[in-house]
């Protein structure tokens, strides 16, 4: 018998994939397919549609534990341990105040809240045999119904290669631009349908329960957050400002909520005032901060006089993604709302593929 | 039946074909990963494999219709990130689960035991790029182009490296027959360890 032969054998009865695993392999993929491309080395994109790929068993577990330490959103994380830095705590308290005094359009019966969204997302790609990061850019338009268990729209373009840093990485994003040409890749937009935003089959990113489900005061929602995000993230509080950061960003929260999780996020240590006069796609606010893990800032943006947000992003703090720089901004999402008399008709829940393949 | 190409190719203008993909293929990505550094950390690790792949299906070069080269490959360099969990596998495995099923002889089964014995940690010693090259050519028999391809090196260095890893497998399993020296110098380790 030769090595070969012995080799072969080695733990060939290993067990097989389960069915679980391999769904929740298959639900991951198809987010991403659904929230375009993100940094393969971060975490993947967070909220939107990812409860598609919870595990189970940690969901449980964690519910478990959470249940041992928390017993209700009155006894928590949130407060003893002080809050955010004051001056970002009085921002958001009085971007809180003026979001309930601006409060939100209506949305009349049989009209939509218009959802824009401008993304910037990182993509790696290999060249000669070394990664390179690089930004894609797409924009989106959801039209959310105002009886919310109607359909939903969702008119998605493609992410297209927006920016390079380096040398490297500007010639391997251009490859790739050329490659999709040569191969004659149909980058059409595509438009999606489906009853309560269940796109792919898969849960809204913000449901109604979901929203019903957050409590009303920033003190209770907060230990409410710690609670739903333990074990999650580098570290509970970045967590939580990335939970709120998150929810923000669906562009669908009520104003009620929204000064609520403003609320929330003042008492959450470690936030800070990043910049009082930040750019995001063209429009100025004030940046909130809060340092995620070594590499990263997740940051929200708001209007100081609407109390309205104008997006959210995430900056790099050092140089470890290849070809993005320490400072630049590895994922962003600038958002505006109106609210529009119709949507585009047509579209599928799952685009142009059907939800079976 | 598309071919793996015609599926990625597809996949650039409808993303959620590429999960044809994946059903095609992940058990079998799955099952290599596991052979490798254990089932708990192989569901993570296949997952990441069809997002990459999917992050990077544009670079896919789409003459090449069999994707299987090109998951492996990406797999491979995931299972780097594990290389501390995969020694530790090898390790301390027990040789019982590496014997041919069809091995009936009380001796050739001994034989066989000792020699898995001896293999799991002369695998365990090979260099980590001569390890990927022999697990992806001895597990998923994929052709040195293949392997090439999947690795993204020269053929020449796969064809170097999988004689190196023979080679050395060779000669830790006595050229096919079980090193008594091999089994007992481990054996020693151990004591001496005890001992300690």
């Amino acid at each position: 018998m030769d090595e070969l032969e012995l080799l072969r054998s080695v733990r060939s009865d290993v067990p097989e994939m389960t069915p679980d695993a391999f769904e929740q392999g298959r639900a991951a993929l198809l987010v991403r397919a659904a929230t375009g491309p993100g940094a393969t080395r971060r975490r993947p994109r967070r909220r939107a549609w990812r409860r598609a790929g919870w595990s189970a068993g940690g969901t449980l577990l964690g519910a478990g534990i959470a249940t041992a330490l928390v017993l209700t959103n009155t006894l928590g994380l949130a407060g003893w341990r002080g809050g955010a830095d004051p001056a970002a705590a009085a921002s958001l308290h009085a971007a809180a105040a003026q979001t309930i005094k601006e409060s939100d359009p209506f949305v009349a019966a049989g009209k939509f809240l218009k959802v824009s969204t401008t993304g910037i997302n990182n993509a790696t790609a290999t060249g000669d045999g070394a990664s390179e990061g690089y930004l894609v850019k797409s924009s989106d338009e959801l039209y959310v119904p105002a009886d919310r268990t109607s359909d939903w729209i969702w008119h998605r373009t493609p992410a297209r290669p927006y920016k390079a840093f380096t040398t490297d990485a500007q010639r391997v994003m251009e490859d790739i631009e050329a490659a999709e040409k040569r191969q004659n890749i149909d980058q059409a937009a595509e438009l999606l349908r489906a009853p309560g935003g269940r796109f792919y089959n898969s849960p809204a990113p913000v449901s109604e329960a979901d929203l019903q489900a957050l409590p009303d005061n920033g003190y209770q929602l907060l230990n409410y957050i710690y609670r739903v995000t333990l074990g999650k993230g580098s570290s509970p509080d970045a967590e939580a400002f990335t939970y709120i950061a998150d929810l923000l960003r669906s562009g669908f929260v009520p104003a009620e909520q929204r000064a609520t999780l403003y609320d929330a996020a003042a008492l959450i240590p470690g936030v800070t005032v990043v910049d009082k006069q930040a750019t995001l796609d063209g429009r100025t606010g004030i940046a909130l901060g809060h340092t995620n893990g070594k590499s990263i800032r997740q940051e929200i943006v708001i209007d100081p006089d609407t109390g309205l947000l104008i997006g959210e992003r995430e900056i790099a703090l050092d140089d470890s993604i290849p070809g993005l720089p320490a400072g630049t901004a590895i994922e962003s999402t600038a958002i505006t709302t109106t609210v529009v008399d119709s949507a585009p008709t047509g579209g599928t829940p799952c685009g142009s593929t059907p939800c079976n393949q | 039946m598309s071919s793996d190409s015609e599926i990625i190719r597809q996949a650039a203008g409808s993303p959620a074909t590429f999960a044809e993909l994946y059903d095609r293929y992940a058990r079998q990505v799955h099952r290599f990963v596991s052979r490798r550094i254990g089932s708990g950390t192989a569901d993570d690790i296949t997952s990441e494999t069809f997002l990459v792949a999917f992050e990077r299906r544009a670079s896919y070069d789409v003459t090449v219709a069999d994707a299987r080269p090109w998951l492996f490959g990406i797999a491979t360099v995931l299972l780097r990130k594990h290389r501390r969990l995969e020694a530790r596998m090898w390790r301390g495995l027990e040789p019982a689960d590496a014997i041919p099923a069809d091995t009936g002889d009380t001796d050739e089964r001994l034989d066989a035991q000792l020699a898995s014995a001896g293999l799991h940690r002369a695998l365990g010693r090979l260099k980590p790029a001569d390890r990927d090259v022999f697990l992806l050519f001895a597990w998923e028999e994929l052709s040195y182009a293949q392997i090439a391809q999947g690795l993204r090196v020269p053929v020449g260095t796969v064809r170097s490296r999988l004689n190196r890893a023979r080679r050395q497998l060779r000669q830790a399993l006595g050229d096919g027959t079980p090193s008594q020296k091999e089994v007992e110098h481990g054996r020693a380790g151990t004591a001496a360890f005890r001992a300690q």
